[in-house]
Formats: C-alpha cells, sequence, structure tokens
C-alpha cells in the first residue's frame, strides 16, 4: 500500500498544546514521524539575557506551568553554586518539599491524561480530584496554585508555621491510600492492561541511544536520577529510591509515575518531620563573578538542564534551557514506528509532553450563569478568608 | 571503573582537561576533533548519553558545549570555539541520535552551520521568521521592516 502523510496539529482535539506532526503512515502502520515545535517560542532565553536575577527567577517560573518550580530552583541553585553561596537547610528543605508536591501533582496530573486518552474518564476524573488535595497544600503553603514563587537567589521567600506543616501532613494519609489504589489498578485494570501493555516499547538500548529522559527512560530500566546522581537541595539527606521498570512500555512508564508518586509521597513526610529549624534565606549579592555551571535538576517529566553562564554582572551572559520534552521527542519519533495509528494520543501522551503552558482564572457563577474574571484584590481577600478559616495564620 | 584521573588522561590530546566540580570535567578542543573526542568519550569511558549541546555567543566566536554522561556519572563538557564570520562544526548527530534535534534548535537561534546533519530544517522558530536573522546572537535586534510572523495588521 502507498504511504500516506498524515498531518495532526498545530491545532487538534487530541493534542493540549499546539506542536505539529506529520505522520506517514502505511494503512494502519506507522512509517515515520515528522515534528515541527516551531508554534510556542516565546524568547525567553533572550528575554532573560536582559534582566538581573532577581526578575529572571518569575521569567523562568513562567517557562512552564507544570514544572514552574523546577525552572526557578533550578535556576537559583546554578546562581548560587557560581556565587559559592550555601543556602540554609531550611530552605533546601522547603525547595525540597515544594519540588516532590509538585512532582505528585504533575503525575497526578498525567495519569488522569493518560487515562483519558484511551477514554477511561472515570480514572480520569478520580486522579484530578486528587491532585486537589496537593494543589491544595501548594496554594497553603505559596499563596499560589501553579506559579509558586517561592524560590529567591539565597533561599525561599516564604517560610512554612507549623499550622501549615501539620495541615499537609493531615493530608498525606489520604493520598498514600490513594496511591496503593492507582498501583493495584494499573497492575490489574484490564482497560489499562489492554491499551498500555506492549505499546510505544523502548528497549533499555534505545533508550540510551535516543537520549530519552525522566520516567520514559526509568521504564526502560535505565537508572537516571539527578536526584541520585547528582543530588542537590536535600536528596543527599532523604531517603528514597529510584523507580524503574524493565518493561519499556506504556504500561511501564505509568507503573514508573506511580511508583514515584509513592516516593514522593515518603519524601514529603520525611521533609515535613525532619525539617530543620533556622533562617530561610541567605543574604546573596546582587552580582555573580565571572563563571559557568551546568545545573541539573529532576523535574517530573525527567532531568533538566540549565547551562548558565555569568559576567561578573547582575545579569546572566547566556541561560540555556533544555527541557526534558525536547530530550524525549527523538525517542518519541522512534517508538511510534510500526505502532498502530489509534495509539498516537497515548504514546506522545506517555512522554508526558509539556510545550508550554499558560494560566487563566474566570470564574463562573452557577446560580445566574454569569462568568468574570476575579480582580487580584478580591482573589486576595477570598483567600485571607480561607486562611482565617482553617487557622492557618 | 572510569574516574576523573582516567578520563582527563583519555582525552589529554584532545586539548586540555579541568576538572570544574567534583564531577564534572571540562575540556577545550577544536571543531575537526571534536567527533573523535566523542567517540573517544563513547567508546573507552563509557559516556551513553548527551545530556544537550550548549551555544554561547562571544561576540567574536561562538561556543558550543556538548555535555556528555555515562554510569560513572561524570560530566564531561566538551567546548568548541567557532569563528564568527563562518560558524560551522561537523554534526555529530550520526554519533549521538539526540544532537540532531539540539542541532536543529541552535541552528536556529544562532545561525550555525552542522555539515552533514541531514535535516537542518527550522524546528524552534516559526516558518514566517526571516531567513538571516538569528535571534540569541548578541547583535540581534528586531528589524522595523521585517516580519516575524503572525498576523498582518496595519500600522495606525
Amino acid at each position: 500500500m502507498a504511504e500516506v502523510v498524515i498531518p495532526i496539529g498545530p491545532q487538534h482535539p487530541a493534542l493540549k498544546e499546539p506542536v505539529n506532526f506529520r505522520i506517514i503512515a502505511d494503512g494502519e502502520k506507522i512509517v515515520r514521524l515528522e515534528l515541527d515545535l516551531s508554534y510556542n517560542h516565546r524568547g525567553i532565553e533572550k528575554a532573560a539575557e536582559q534582566r538581573n536575577f532577581i526578575r529572571v527567577l518569575p521569567l523562568l517560573e513562567r517557562v512552564c506551568g507544570i514544572c514552574s518550580h523546577s525552572h526557578a530552583t533550578n535556576f537559583a541553585k546554578g546562581v548560587e553554586e557560581i556565587m559559592a553561596l550555601e543556602i540554609p537547610p531550611r530552605a533546601r528543605y522547603i525547595r525540597t518539599i515544594i519540588a516532590e508536591l509538585e512532582r505528585m501533582h504533575s503525575h497526578l496530573l498525567w495519569l488522569g491524561v493518560a487515562a483519558h486518552e484511551i477514554g477511561f474518564n472515570t480514572l480520569f476524573m478520580w486522579t484530578w480530584r486528587d491532585r486537589e488535595a496537593v494543589q491544595d497544600t501548594l496554594e497553603e503553603m505559596s499563596g499560589n496554585r501553579v506559579h509558586y514563587g517561592m524560590n529567591e537567589i539565597g533561599g525561599v521567600r516564604r517560610d512554612l508555621t507549623p499550622a501549615q506543616i501539620q495541615a499537609a501532613l493531615s493530608r498525606l494519609p489520604v493520598l498514600e491510600e490513594r496511591v496503593r489504589q492507582y498501583r493495584q489498578m494499573v497492575e490489574s485494570e484490564e482497560t489499562l492492561l489492554m491499551r498500555f501493555r506492549g505499546v510505544g516499547r523502548l528497549s533499555k538500548e534505545e533508550v540510551l541511544k535516543y537520549g530519552a529522559v525522566g520516567p520514559t527512560a526509568r521504564a526502560s530500566g535505565v537508572d537516571y536520577d539527578v536526584r541520585k546522581d547528582d543530588p542537590y537541595l536535600a536528596y543527599a539527606e532523604v531517603p528514597f529510591n529510584v523507580v524503574t521498570d524493565t518493561s519499556g512500555d506504556v504500561y511501564g512508564r505509568t507503573r514508573v509515575r506511580v511508583g514515584e508518586l509513592g516516593e514522593s509521597l515518603k519524601i514529603v513526610r520525611y521533609c515535613l518531620e525532619h525539617i530543620p529549624e533556622g533562617p530561610i534565606r541567605a543574604d546573596a549579592p546582587h552580582t555573580a563573578p565571572e563563571g559557568e555551571t551546568l545545573s541539573r535538576y529532576e523535574a517530573p517529566r525527567g532531568e533538566l538542564a540549565h547551562f548558565i553562564r555569568t559576567n561578573g554582572t547582575d545579569k546572566a551572559e547566556r541561560i540555556d534551557i533544555r527541557t526534558p520534552t525536547l530530550a524525549n521527542w527523538t525517542s518519541v519519533a522512534v517508538c511510534l514506528v510500526n505502532q498502530n495509528l489509534a495509539d498516537i494520543p497515548v504514546i506522545v501522551a506517555a512522554i508526558d509532553p509539556c510545550l508550554s503552558c499558560t494560566s487563566r482564572l474566570t470564574v463562573v457563577n452557577r446560580n445566574d450563569g454569569t462568568a468574570g474574571v476575579i480582580t487580584f484584590d478580591e482573589l486576595r481577600r477570598r483567600r485571607d478568608r480561607q486562611w482565617d478559616r482553617q487557622e492557618l495564620r | 571503573m572510569t574516574t576523573i584521573s582516567t578520563i582527563t588522561e583519555r582525552l589529554q590530546g584532545f586539548g586540555t582537561a579541568e576538572q570544574v566540580r567534583s564531577n564534572r570535567v571540562r575540556l577545550k578542543t577544536t571543531p575537526d576533533r571534536v567527533r573523535d573526542a566523542i567517540t573517544v568519550s563513547q567508546v573507552m569511558l563509557g559516556c551513553d548519553r548527551l545530556v544537550t549541546i550548549s551555544a554561547l555567543d562571544h561576540g567574536t566566536t561562538f561556543e558550543l558545549l556538548y555535555h556528555l554522561i555515562g554510569p560513572h556519572r561524570i560530566i564531561i563538557s566538551l567546548s568548541v570555539s567557532l569563528q564568527r564570520d563562518h560558524p560551522s562544526s561537523p554534526t555529530v548527530s550520526d554519533l549521538l541520535p539526540p544532537a540532531g534535534i539540539y542541532e536543529r534548535q541552535i541552528h536556529d537561534l544562532f545561525g550555525i552551520m552542522f555539515p552533514g546533519n541531514p535535516d537542518l530544517k527550522k524546528i524552534i522558530l516559526n516558518e514566517d521568521w526571516p531567513a538571516d536573522e538569528y535571534p540569541l546572537r548578541k547583535d540581534w535586534k528586531p528589524r522595523p521592516e521585517s516580519f516575524y510572523g503572525g498576523i498582518k495588521t496595519e500600522r495606525l
């Protein structure tokens, strides 16, 4: 049969973000994939060269709406390394807690999206409901659901009160129970097994050859994890395991992510219970000496690398961002070959692609159906009311 | 067992290596030797993975950094300096397949050529972007007469 080119995207119901695939198919089988990512370039690297470190942090946080903390922490950590600045232990723990909560909300979101891609919308609703508990914790700690704004060069901007720690700890048992159930479901639920097993398989050799990162790599038995390989924040002190799997397919990637949910819960619990007392920030100079570093961070989607070069001023000479998704595309193009056309959404979703995210808040009044945007002051008032209620202040 | 000392010893012929941190080695080499240095890192030092390729603009020169890692978890950064008037470095995408996508990105943003890369098409910048403008070069400024994509509107 002749080969047919099927264009998918940049606007397509099965895609969450603008990307263009040209699928070259022979009947139902995929022969090749060509990729165009050019719909979302916002020039953040260029903009980051023009701003001082203080203003770069919120900018980098907006690279992605899901791994916002990853980008900000990775940059702050890199600049601190160049400045030879040691941040206080309490700040390291707070950064770790937010980082692992972020991984949990990201993996729960992913599990929902993967379930949705195969039409299993009940699981999608469940995981997104549980994700709200994580989001609530993040909001209590940082005041925000998406861009936490916790980092600054030299530490964090907000301390955790004992009441916040207690509130976070009180949510963990429910989540632990839910994650146990998800693990069971992933291993026994027929719908998941039929659509995930043997789909989009990558061998260990292929993963290494094509440079996949994160859960995609770990699902094929490659145990790269920056948290263990090059410990940063509090990871050298916190006990946790690197979750790997040997099956290498979408099923394996699901098992790894659900396993990591359990590990993240353990890390969050450990950090909340063992958080050291003390200051939350060190005095950071405004300028960084001439230097360079490759700052690495295990984001929810895999290894995130920032190459930072400073030139003695308060601005960076160059910030080169390599996101985990960019590293994973090459492996997607490989593992789609010879798969069914119908499996494209779930295989693409299995690397948890993140092209860029934005967030906007519109509130609909259920009683009269009116919709509108809440002003910042009103949002603040509502937050304060909620906080008073929960006695967190 | 691959250690910092075996790495610096093996890569001696390609340039001067320095240890930047406990698990980082940086080596300055030249474009014509970078492919051999990568092959040596792969075959003799067990590097099985490319973390990324970083690119920098130094004014008169461009710099490329190939960050490699292996089971020893030591990052080897191979630095290459390119002349600005003819920025070109042989592709490494046949040795390291993930390099293909990074080279395309650097080509888009810096205008560096990678002879031998079979598919050096645009990937990051949109299709309307002018062909001879490279936004991450230090001297790049948006030109009023250029069209950078989006929807054309009459200026009032």
